[in-house]
């Protein structure tokens, strides 16, 4: 791979970055801050043909999971055929009563996902975790390819890749495909929110108003936009960057400052798109991701492409004997908890800790699951101008409108820590380019 | 059977104007295979426009937003109702039932809970009715009813500890332990003949039939009950919501009339 041109302009691109408040926030003890996601020059390389199968596997999945949010908040027919126990939707902490009988737009449940997966030594990819609710990310290699592109034109002369800079237009296609009528927008809960950088960047590339909660008004089952001389727009499409908790106070918690009464009423009555629905939660607890690829041959009919990391479930007995025998081998993950939090190595437990733990994991079985350690491979990063091995992972944004598509390109995380598995950004990681080769 | 007419009016008076505010009123009684309602008047002051709906409890709801500056908010539904049986099928949300079966919300059991469920000898039982009616009467006799000692928000478990509450108390307290025995259970608001206040209890699904047990006067929900709304606790089907910008202070004043035609 020819990148020379690139590894040179490391400190610049992160200047440039820095510049274009390429940051996102954080909150420690209660006070905001921002930090810049540190950007490696290096790029992932993804082969054609690797893509290609990453692409079958990837559609399949967010199509099936698209199939179960739908059936899950109507007939729930997974469940009554006995194959995942109600136990997993109903006790599950992502599950929304609320959204029950409710039919979003055109069926879609999830049109931006992120699906995070690793690369494991074998060369065999797995998936990580479905990110269904408000998945954020796909801003920063949007604009590391344009900040690439400009420093290096040559490198991306040279090198047969994918351009990536067509996420704005699939977003937008995704976004119209299931307006009601009237405007496109883009709900930020404003300009402290930790992917506030994103937010804005979006919307400039696709031309979609950045609006806050209070510009927004529901009134008589319709959504408007209202504009800074009182007049008022229809809305048909929000692209909501708000966790369904605070959408609504009407509706969900009713302290939130940042939603809009009666919003989820509007869409309810089907006369606006909520993008992502509310309720998906449910599709990508940690708990239900061990059902996926039964999901997969649950809704369509055919084997998974893609396979998890091999997951045990202590809800089972026999998972449960599992676990306990092989403790000091696995991970194991909270489903409740997110963004790298909750997790913790069987084998970095001290005595004392294991006890506890496997206590609370016999009175909650539920509320875990266990995977084996997968191995996967470093990617080179500079640090410190020195090239060294980091772990990275891999997050895919699948895109669903008529159907579904995969965008050829993705953010890649790595762990700075030498020492960590764990490349979440508000775990402090930095990202790169991922590029997608088209032969 | 009995025809019920019936008549709720809650007025909320603010110290201070309130500019605007959002309002949700689930007071429309449900319709269904237990009741059917024959006439229905709606009143909401100040006059503003509203939407009718249906939550995802099945629950029929106004909702709407008052514009104006006002110090008062007032709305009151009446009509008739024919209570046609007691217990009932539902049809249309038969799928959703799961969700009743576990802890949820001012429902989830903690360790008052747990521990007054594992003192009660349930072997006698033998079928949910009998474990339904012996646990309403051993809360009944355990748990007092007194006026004002809880608020909306108190949850069955700190209810239980206070070993007092009101109605919405008991029926939280009856849901959770209900769940705990494995029987899909929820909580109903309503309203009952010659009270002047709306009411709360239970229903517990039994065989497939959803029956009201009222744990607050330790019987049976019979044609007497008028069911306004439901869902996994009080909050699900509660009868006013709202989001106001200004206002200060409030206080509220709600008129009940139930009466047999």
């Amino acid at each position: 791979m020819k990148q020379p041109g690139l590894l040179k302009h490391t400190d610049k691109l992160n200047e440039q970055m820095a510049r274009y408040g390429v940051k996102f926030g954080i909150y420690k003890n209660n006070v905001f801050k921002e930090q810049l996601f540190p950007f490696d020059s290096i790029p992932r390389v993804i082969g054609h043909k690797e893509f290609m199968l990453l692409e079958k596997g990837l559609k399949q999945r967010v199509m099936a999971l698209n199939l179960f949010l739908k059936d899950i908040y109507s007939k729930k027919q997974i469940v009554k055929d006995g194959v995942i126990p109600e136990d997993f939707i109903f006790a599950s902490s992502g599950y929304m009563a609320e959204c029950e009988g409710v039919m979003p737009v055109k069926g879609i449940y999830s049109h931006i996902s992120g699906i995070d997966l690793v690369k494991g030594k074998d060369g065999q990819w797995y998936i990580l975790e479905d990110n269904l609710r408000v998945p954020s990310g796909a801003s920063y290699p949007m604009i590391a390819r344009e900040l690439c592109r400009r420093s290096s034109p040559e490198t991306f002369r040279d090198n047969k890749l994918e351009d990536n800079r067509n996420y704005a237009g699939l977003l937008r296609w995704t976004m119209d495909y299931v307006n009601t009528g009237g405007h496109t927008v883009i709900l930020t809960p404003g300009r402290y929110n930790a992917a506030y950088f994103e937010h804005s960047y979006l919307a400039e590339k696709t031309g979609a108003h950045l609006v806050t909660g209070s510009e927004l008004k529901a009134d008589n089952d319709r959504l408007y936009y209202i504009s800074a001389d009182g007049s008022r727009e229809q809305v048909g499409a929000v692209y909501r960057r708000i966790s369904d908790e605070y959408l609504d106070p009407m509706n969900f918690n009713p302290e939130s400052l940042i939603g809009i009464p009666h919003i989820y009423d509007v869409f309810r009555k089907g006369n606006v798109a909520l993008l992502n629905a509310p309720g998906n939660g449910v599709a990508d607890d940690k708990g239900i991701y061990y059902f996926v690829p039964e999901m997969v041959k649950y809704y369509l009919g055919e084997d998974a492409v893609l396979s998890n990391a091999p997951t045990y479930l202590p809800f089972y007995e026999k998972d449960m004997k599992y676990v306990l025998e092989n403790f000091d081998k696995l991970v194991l993950k909270d489903v409740a908890e997110a963004g790298g939090y909750g997790v913790v190595f069987g084998s970095s437990m001290s005595k004392e800790q294991k006890k506890d733990f496997i206590k609370l994991l016999e009175k909650e079985p539920r509320r875990f699951i266990a995977q084996e350690v997968i191995d996967f491979e470093d990617l080179d990063i500079v640090d410190n101008g020195e090239i060294v091995p980091r772990k990275a992972d891999l997050r895919a944004f699948v895109l669903m409108a008529d159907e579904p598509i995969v965008w050829k390109s993705g953010l890649t995380r790595f762990s700075r820590n030498p020492d960590s598995f764990i490349v979440n950004s508000s775990q402090g990681g930095g990202f790169k380019d991922t590029w997608v080769l088209y032969q | 059977m009995a025809v019920l007419h019936f008549s709720y009016k809650m007025e909320i008076s603010y110290e201070e104007p309130v500019g605007r505010c959002y309002f949700t009123i689930k007071c429309i009684p449900k319709e269904d295979a237990r009741q059917h309602l024959t006439s229905m008047d709606i009143l909401v002051l100040p006059e503003s426009r509203y939407s009718y709906g249906k939550d995802s409890f099945g629950n029929r709801q106004i909702y709407g937003c008052v514009e104006e500056p006002h110090n008062k908010f007032i709305f009151q539904v009446s009509g008739d109702a024919r209570i046609i049986q007691t217990d009932y099928e539902e049809e249309e949300c038969a799928e959703r039932t799961g969700m009743y079966r576990f802890p949820y919300g001012k429902c989830i059991p903690g360790q008052e809970v747990l521990n007054y469920y594992s003192s009660m000898d349930l072997a006698g039982c033998n079928n949910n009715y009998n474990t339904c009616m012996y646990i309403m009467d051993k809360l009944y006799q355990d748990f007092s009813y007194v006026p004002e000692s809880t608020s909306v928000q108190t949850t069955a478990e700190e209810a239980l500890g206070l070993g007092k509450g009101v109605c919405q108390d008991y029926a939280h307290i009856y849901i959770s332990l209900l769940r705990l025995a494995g029987i899909p259970a929820r909580y109903v608001c309503g309203l009952i003949v010659g009270e002047g206040e709306s009411h709360a209890w239970a229903e517990a699904l039994i065989d497939g039939k959803w029956t009201g047990f009222d744990p607050a006067n330790n019987c049976l929900v019979l044609d007497n009950y008028i069911k306004l709304g439901d869902g996994r606790d009080a909050t699900d089907c509660a009868i006013n919501r709202g989001t106001m910008w200004g206002g200060g202070r409030q206080s509220q004043e709600v008129s009940v009339i139930v009466e047999k035609k």
